[in-house]
């Protein structure tokens, strides 16, 4: 309950043996970046077609666990990932394990939106021709399902030939979306995908979320409490801790539970501290 | 670290504080309530009724605020719940000063005739049990106490227990010819009103829990055991009230 607990352990983060609807897995999730400790014992489980929120302060190692659930922090050489990230049951990490296939599976939408200098239609194409899609017309197929999935198709299908730099900021990463569904993953990371955009683009991907929720598994960095209350089925709050020998901070998980718990009554005292902003 | 959204928190402590006041007011009229019934005192009824009238404009002040919070401030966790509560302890407050001042009401229509003792004394014993029920109430809103919270469902017992002797005692009173019916019925509706000032008082500690813990009252809960009010001497102290205790 929200007023006896002084646990240092998170709640509800301990996972079970693997059952289908579990994506995730993460065992005493730890990354270093040199001899710094970013984050710590992160024990929690992820679920099929489930959206699961990460919140927290700066430098809580949110955005750090998020990219570890594709290995992007492989592109790092001082990161180091202890523990274990385990996708349906098959340690991500693992020596048999190929990255680029990881990030196939596992696609990831970053804070500003990051079309590349072409066409509309070639940014949602690259990743299925990188695939080995050569078909014309399973291409056009890919691109309009993809637009369409992502709430862009209308807007978009009369110049599917015009530049994506083109486009409004919301349209971008809209388009960012479909490019990450093109290539049909399981899951899709957003790292505070709506920050640089207006409100009305932002209720949009909202919007978007909750609509292919039922065909992907979906995982959130934001900032934005209320956002992860309106989009999440699950939140996971992070905060840091200072390290006793040194000034610098680790992250770590407090809380992971359903995110009405959370946002009504969470079990953790700095949980309710945070979401309140009894601290900041 | 420093606290944030400071003025936030200001308004609703605000809020919480003018709650807890006007609780209290309904405390301050339920015992003139009773006096104004057994005195037959039309002038304090007139005055108990004004009063209520002015319960009514403040609840819905504090209500307006409640409403404006949630829609500026967005609060979430322990905020939300208090707000959530505010909202609904606010409605009970309003309902009780009204209950309050019926009983006034039904002074008037009951005026010029006498009541026996017995009828006299039990009246007396539901207007300080309800009065005692909505004090520890606003306690344990004010010091945010669970278990002080739950205590309030048991003394509720005592008060339906008086209430149902209560209506025993009317029909013996006007078999014997004491009272008319007329009077029966006013006295059985005044039994009524403090038993739902009661209702309202354990509604208001149950939302003190769910401010506390986050547990919505459950309405379907087993029926709580009946006081059984032979067991307690008639002249006895009821629980919860400061002879008790």
């Amino acid at each position: 309950m929200p007023v006896d607990t002084d646990s240092q352990q998170p709640h509800d983060v301990s996972p079970s043996t693997h059952s289908s609807d579990e994506v995730f897995q993460l065992k005493d999730l730890e990354v270093h970046y040199g001899k710094f400790r970013a984050v710590r014992d992160v024990n929690m489980v992820l679920r099929k077609h489930e959206i699961t929120a990460f919140i927290g302060p700066s430098g809580c190692g949110k955005t750090t666990v998020l990219r570890c659930l594709n290995r992007m922090n492989d592109v790092i050489d001082s990161a180091k990932v202890g523990g274990q990230v385990l996708y349906h049951g098959v340690d991500l990490y693992g020596s048999s394990v190929s990255a680029t296939e990881v990030r196939r599976r596992i696609g990831m939408v970053f804070q500003r939106p990051n079309p590349f200098p072409k066409s509309i239609y070639e940014n949602v194409a690259f990743g299925p021709k990188v695939n080995g899609v050569r078909s014309k017309s399973e291409l056009d197929g890919i691109v309009e399902e993809s637009l369409k999935s992502a709430a862009l198709w209308d807007e978009v299908k009369t110049r599917l030939k015009s530049s994506a730099l083109g486009m409004s900021g919301g349209q971008q990463q809209r388009l960012c979306i479909a490019r990450a569904i093109a290539v049909q993953p399981e899951v899709i990371l957003m790292d505070e995908p709506c920050s640089a955009l207006d409100p009305v683009a932002t209720a949009r991907i909202e919007d978007l979320m909750q609509g292919i929720k039922d065909r992907y598994t979906i995982v959130i960095v934001t900032h934005n409490m209320q956002q992860a209350g309106r989009v999440s089925d699950r939140t996971g709050f992070f905060t840091t801790e200072v390290n006793p020998d040194s000034d610098r901070r680790t992250g770590m998980l407090v809380e992971f539970d359903r995110t009405p718990v959370i946002f009504s009554s969470p079990r953790d005292k700095r949980t309710e501290a945070y979401v309140t902003g009894r601290f900041g | 670290m420093d606290e944030l959204r400071k003025s936030f928190h200001h308004d609703l402590e605000k809020a919480r504080g003018d709650l807890a006041l006007l609780a209290a007011r309904v405390v301050e009229i339920i015992p003139r309530a009773t006096s104004v019934l057994l005195d037959g005192d039309l002038e304090g009824a007139e005055l108990v009724i004004r009063g209520d009238a002015e319960i009514d404009a403040h609840a819905v002040d504090v209500e307006e605020r409640c409403i404006q919070i949630l829609a500026l401030q967005a609060p979430v966790a322990s905020d939300l719940r208090q707000v959530v509560a505010l909202l609904k302890m606010i409605a009970e407050i309003e309902r009780s000063g009204d209950l309050a001042a019926n009983i006034c009401k039904a002074t008037r229509r009951i005026y010029g005739h006498e009541l026996d003792p017995k009828l006299r004394g039990i009246i007396g014993r539901m207007g300080e049990q309800a009065a005692s029920l909505y004090a520890a109430a606003i306690e344990a809103f004010r010091e945010n106490d669970a278990a002080k919270a739950a205590a309030v469902d048991d003394m509720d017992a005592y008060l339906d227990a008086l209430q149902k002797q209560f209506i025993a005692a009317i029909f013996e009173s006007q078999a014997a010819g004491h009272i008319d019916l007329q009077v029966a019925v006013q006295l059985a509706m005044v039994a009524r009103f403090y038993e739902r000032i009661g209702d309202h008082a354990v509604n208001m500690a149950e939302r003190v829990t769910y401010i506390v813990t986050g547990k919505v009252p459950d309405h379907k809960k087993p029926k709580r055991p009946q006081v059984n009010i032979d067991s307690i001497d008639d002249l006895g102290a009821a629980p919860g009230s400061a002879e008790a205790t």
